[in-house]
């Protein structure tokens, strides 16, 4: 979890320059490659999902990559706002495209209470106390079934018509991905950015060179857990249910392996753990009821040799093949 | 109402004093070890199993508390020395990560090994049925739950307290590193302490049995609660996670007096004013 390099972009940069462009040409390829492809060997349903999972990815990654935080609790944001949106659209009768800005707004200062009370832990009790107000909401987001329908989940929640059938659905959620990975790009390449890197690297030198260490964890547990919400509210509309188990300390889990899967040393690796994880539910639980078990061996795995993840592992396969091309060059 | 109020106060140290072996079991391995046992909830859920179906193979509850436990404490040492050793030399969050996997898959196992439907277990004769405590007549299982538990948590202290390894376990709990300079095979102490929290929570398990019968779920449903004890109690105190235990099974049952629902909320509302009023924990002292 902790690398002392600054995180390198598809570029090899590490962030900042006014001049540089936002992302490497190689990332741009990427996601427009993802975005083509996903829905065509996926259903567009899932595509999306995927889409959906790769910006909690990615914030959950400004957390622990960037920040070097460990936060169990992150589904609890991704609840709270597919639930607040749920309930706006379905009670209320809120047009979605003010749900989601709404439900994203307010979990966002949610997640600033919530850190608050957490930040200043670090380490095991920051685990531990996220961890424990993630339950919390789950458990008033299981009581309270008449308004989120408890263990049942909240379900009708209809996509506005513009966009309900799979392919324009598929096409905004794309949209918010990019804008999504946008913000977020702009933040990491930020001085708050680099600053974060820092706390990650060594608290007690970011503290003594005068940031307010506290200040800037909050704000990267905000900013994290307001995208995270993003990924919520498109979230509730892909399947058009919102389930209870997708506020669940186990989701919070999930979320820390799609990022450490894809590679927590790069910022759009999470992207590709989101993809994976999708995938392996879609197909794995088609034929075993029992896919978890899966799920948790290839954690394990990845955990035990692979920490550096997909990234990494393509990085490191990079690195010697060009280490072999130099050495065959000037033997 | 006062006989409600008795009966929920005792109900409450009963289930408190399971959450306390729990909590202890929690505690020791994150003061030991540094690590918040994701699977440690999975291994109170095996505890149960295990015992369930001892009891039912050998036809006796005690052979079944006897054994199921020490199962659990062999599944913990594989955990220790296969998995998490492995990840020593990484930083700790990989061994916090790998528990969680490993809770993933354990909590799919027994529903692969027992199904997905839930069991009970009766227990013994002589437990069955209630006494005349004169100001309320209370299930005698619990009564005894309470004795019990008492007795292992008063063994507990003295394994800590009198004995060289119990002294060695502390230590390490303070100070790991100096107790590896100091000349023990720390590695060893890993072990042992994964194995006690797995005995630990084995046991809470095998002992809930006959109160609230055995579900697939337990395992996910204990571990938050372990955690918010630990929280609560404050990291590295053991007799603080005892206290925490009864105080959270105590607030949870009389809870329940006057607001059900809000029951399984109360506990995390206690943490959350613990952590504003107190965040080194009731009784923690980093």
């Amino acid at each position: 979890m902790k690398s002392t390099q600054p995180i390198k972009d598809a570029t090899g940069r590490t962030g900042g320059g006014a001049a540089a462009t936002l992302f490497s040409p190689a990332a741009i390829a990427f996601i427009v490659v993802a975005i083509v492809v996903l829905p065509v060997i996926q259903r567009p349903v899932v595509a999306a999902e995927i889409l959906v999972l790769g910006i909690a990815a990615v914030a959950m990654n400004l957390l622990i990559g960037y920040t070097g935080m460990l936060s169990f609790g992150q589904a609890m944001f991704f609840g709270i706002s597919a639930y607040i949106t749920g309930i706006l659209v379905t009670k209320a009768g809120v047009s979605a495209f003010v749900a989601i800005p709404v439900a994203v707004v307010a979990t966002g200062v949610v997640a600033a209470l919530v850190g608050a009370f957490c930040v200043r832990r670090s380490g095991l009790y920051f685990i531990c106390i996220t961890f424990a107000f993630n339950q919390m909401f789950y458990f008033i987001a299981y009581s309270w079934t008449g308004m989120t329908g408890g263990e049942d989940g909240l379900p009708g929640i209809a996509r506005p018509a513009i966009i309900a059938d799979p392919i324009s659905f598929y096409v905004f959620t794309a949209a918010v991905f990019v804008a999504a990975l946008v913000v977020l790009k702009k933040i990491v390449d930020s001085p708050t950015g680099r600053i974060l890197q820092a706390i990650r690297d060594n608290p007690n030198r970011a503290a003594a060179t005068g940031h307010d260490v506290g200040r800037y964890k909050l704000v990267a547990f905000t900013i994290s857990g307001t995208f995270i919400g993003l990924a919520g509210a498109v979230f509730a509309f892909i399947y058009e249910i919102m389930p209870v188990d997708k506020i669940h300390w186990l989701f919070s889990g999930d979320l820390v392996f799609m990022t450490l899967i894809g590679g927590t040393g790069s910022f759009i690796g999470p992207v590709i753990g989101a993809a994976f994880y999708t995938f392996l539910q879609e197909t794995v639980s088609l034929f075993w009821d029992r896919w978890p078990m899966v799920l948790g061996t290839v954690f394990a795995l990845v955990v035990l040799f692979f920490r550096t993840g997909v990234i990494g592992i393509v990085e490191a396969g990079y690195e010697r093949f060009w280490r072999e091309r130099e050495k065959s060059a000037n033997p | 109402m006062e006989i409600l109020i008795a009966s929920q106060v005792l109900n409450g140290f009963a289930t408190g004093m399971l959450y306390a072996l729990v909590g202890v079991g929690l505690t020791l391995v994150l003061g030991v070890l540094n690590i918040p046992n994701f699977a440690h909830g999975t291994l109170y859920a095996f505890g149960a199993y295990f015992t369930y179906t001892a009891a039912n193979l050998t036809g006796s509850f005690y052979l079944g508390i006897l054994i199921g436990p020490l199962l659990v404490v062999l599944v913990g040492f594989v955990i220790e020395s296969q998995g998490v050793r492995r990840l020593y030399r990484a930083h700790h969050d990989y061994q916090l990560l790998f528990l969680f996997a490993i809770a993933l898959i354990l909590q799919e196992a027994v529903i692969l090994i027992w199904g997905p439907v839930g069991f009970s277990l009766l227990p013994p004769p002589i437990l069955g049925g209630a006494v005349d405590l004169g100001f309320v007549v209370y299930p005698k299982y619990r009564l005894a739950l309470i004795l019990f538990t008492t007795l292992i948590v008063v063994a507990l202290y003295l394994f800590l307290t009198r004995t060289n390894v119990g002294a060695i376990v502390r230590a390490g709990i303070e100070n790991r590193e100096m107790v590896s300079v100091l000349g023990v095979d720390i590695n060893k102490v890993f072990l042992l302490t994964f194995g006690l929290g797995a005995y630990l929570a084995g046991l809470a398990g095998g002992l809930s049995t006959p109160i609230m019968g055995l579900t697939p779920s337990m395992g996910l449903d204990i571990l938050p609660i372990a955690f918010v004890i630990v929280v609560v109690a404050g990291l590295g105190s053991i007799l603080g996670a005892i206290a925490s235990g009864i105080l959270i099974g105590l607030a949870q049952s009389l809870t329940t007096i006057w607001w059900p629902e809000a029951a399984n909320v109360v506990i995390y509302l206690l943490m959350g004013l613990v952590i504003i009023l107190r965040p080194q924990g009731l009784f923690g002292t980093r």
